[in-house]
């Protein structure tokens, strides 16, 4: 089968400032990749990248068979990327329910399939989304990314500032969304051992560049190797 | 001297109302791009100039003047945006400050060349002369009709942006572009759209206003000012607040100009400093 996703020599950053440095990878439909790193390392601009957000210096990106390129942001995201940004980039004047219906496209992924794997969104749609708990956004934005029924779904740090126990749920939701739905997922996390727990494949950035890649397992098994790579606790 | 007082208060709402028709594609668009357009006003003028030029040129009712005049100022500002305005969203302010600002006196000079230098006269249809009695004051049919116009079109521009999944996209991109745009939502063209729909109603706003607020050359110039200021108080993004501003400004500019006419203009700009500094963000709540 051919690549879902495929990176080549890719340098983009903001204006004239290079953030990422020749970055090239590849995924097939269906696998799941977590992308580690330290803070500042260039995590959220890769997202940013594939979405059309940065400034892209060289490279290129093609997308389930498309060169995406020189596509502008909503051409990627109808060509299949579902974004679920950092710091979840609530829409203050829209309800929960219009954060779903705006951007709904046909697919699996209706209404009521978000309402069942995320029971509370439903109590809160007519909430406005600056009227929401930091757990309840972050369901909103992964929701959001959901219902344009994505092939490939970009979550960018979603464990961020939340509650221990709404880690685990969430988690347990990403989990599933991975495995039964076989949604083809590119996690970004500073829990590096959840995003590994999650995954099959891992990548690990530093200043720009890939600096290590291997299966998921092998980075959970090798302790020293993950802390002296990503720092973690 | 209470119905002098309800007299001034009609005719400062019957204005506020022109000010914001024409001010609310503005403000929206204004909050979409964090775009500094100076230009809005050349758009009304625009709109001023086709009806005037209809009514008096080939004998069109003032009535029928009007869509005209919205359908003809919305494309001259959605060719106007496609062609030169979005080349400058992701520009310095001052480039965008410079370059609406040449756009405006190009369009004095544009409308000197082709209309003359004078105040174009409207055609009012009969019906629309006059005034009627209500409860012992006395109400001009032209300003009723302004009112109740602007009235309706404000109820239709709140039902599309709270109501239709245009209007919630608009909103969404107003809120986060990036995060609009990167879910899909073709924010150029959203703009584009909104911008068309503004202009438009600017257009239409200064076909209606020619009796109140006069057309000739100078009128971008002239209401500069005026239109930035219902933006800038009401706040940019949103359609609540500089319907509050353009009220306000309305009735105060009246009220000044009647109580002490020598004073000028300088009443509305202390009361909206006055506004800034107690509603920093605007009267809508939103960026500004
Ligand atoms: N909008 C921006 N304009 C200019 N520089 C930026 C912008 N956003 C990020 N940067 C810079 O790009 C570099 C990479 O930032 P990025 O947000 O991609 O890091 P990250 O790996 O996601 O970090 P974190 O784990 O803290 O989210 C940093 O040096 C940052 O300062
Ligand atoms: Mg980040």
């Amino acid at each position: 089968m051919a690549d879902l996703l495929k990176i080549e020599g890719l340098c983009s950053g903001y204006g004239q400032a290079r953030v990422l440095d020749n970055i090239s990878f590849s995924m097939r439909a269906g696998e799941s990749l977590a992308l580690l790193g330290r803070n500042g390392v260039g995590k959220s601009t890769l997202m940013r990248t594939l979405m059309g957000l940065t400034v892209r210096h060289s490279g290129s990106v093609r997308f389930a068979g498309i060169d995406l390129s020189n596509a502008p942001p909503h051409r990627r995201a109808r060509a299949g990327l579902g974004w679920v940004p950092q710091e979840r980039a609530m829409f203050p004047s829209l309800t929960v329910e219009e954060h779903l219906t705006t951007v709904a496209r046909d697919g699996p992924w209706n209404l009521a399939a978000i309402y069942d794997v995320f029971p509370r969104l439903r109590e809160r749609r007519s909430n406005l989304g600056n009227q929401l708990s930091g757990g309840e956004q972050q369901m909103v934005a992964i929701a959001r990314a959901l219902v344009t029924n994505p092939r490939l779904l970009l979550l960018d740090e979603p464990m961020e500032g939340l509650a221990p126990i709404i880690v685990q749920e969430l988690a347990a939701v990403v989990g599933r969304l991975i495995r039964e739905a076989g949604l083809s997922v590119i996690v970004v996390e500073q829990h590096a051992r959840l995003a590994l727990s999650m995954t099959a494949r891992a990548i690990v950035l530093n200043r720009g560049q890939i600096v290590h890649e291997s299966s998921s397992q092998e980075l959970l098994d090798d302790g020293a190797k993950l802390g002296r790579l990503v720092a973690v606790a | 001297m209470a119905s002098n007082i309800l007299g001034i208060l009609f005719d400062g709402l019957a204005y506020g109302s022109l000010l914001f028709l024409i001010g609310v594609g503005l403000s929206i668009t204004m909050g979409l791009m964090n775009f500094i357009n100076l230009a809005h006003g050349t758009f009304a003028m625009a709109g001023g100039y086709i009806s005037a030029s209809l009514s008096q040129k080939s004998g069109m009712p003032f009535l029928a003047t009007l869509p005209v005049a919205f359908v003809g100022a919305g494309l001259f500002g959605l060719v106007a945006e496609r062609l030169l305005f979005r080349r400058l969203y992701k520009a310095p302010h001052l480039d965008q400050v410079l370059f609406t600002f040449g756009f405006v006196l190009s369009s004095i000079a544009a409308a000197h060349y082709f209309f003359g230098a004078g105040q174009q006269m409207g055609v009012m249809p009969s019906f629309l002369q006059g005034q009627i009695r209500v409860y012992g004051i006395d109400l001009g049919r032209y300003r009723l009709l302004l009112i109740a116009f602007v009235g309706l079109i404000t109820l239709a521009l709140h039902l599309i942006l709270s109501k239709t999944r245009f209007g919630a996209q608009v909103r969404a991109a107003v809120d986060n572009q990036d995060a609009a745009a990167g879910l899909g939502i073709n924010v150029g063209l959203i703009f584009s759209l909104c911008f068309a729909l503004g202009t438009g109603l600017a257009g239409l706003g200064g076909a209606l206003g020619i009796e109140v607020l006069g057309l000739d050359p100078g009128f971008p110039l002239k209401y500069m000012v005026y239109f930035l200021l219902v933006v800038v108080v009401g706040g940019a993004g949103t359609i609540r607040g500089p319907l509050i501003a353009a009220m306000i400004l309305g009735v105060f500019d009246v009220a000044g100009k009647y109580y002490v006419p020598q004073a000028g203009a300088f009443i509305i700009y202390v009361l909206m400093i006055v506004l800034l500094l107690a509603f920093p963000t605007g009267l809508g709540g939103k960026r500004a």
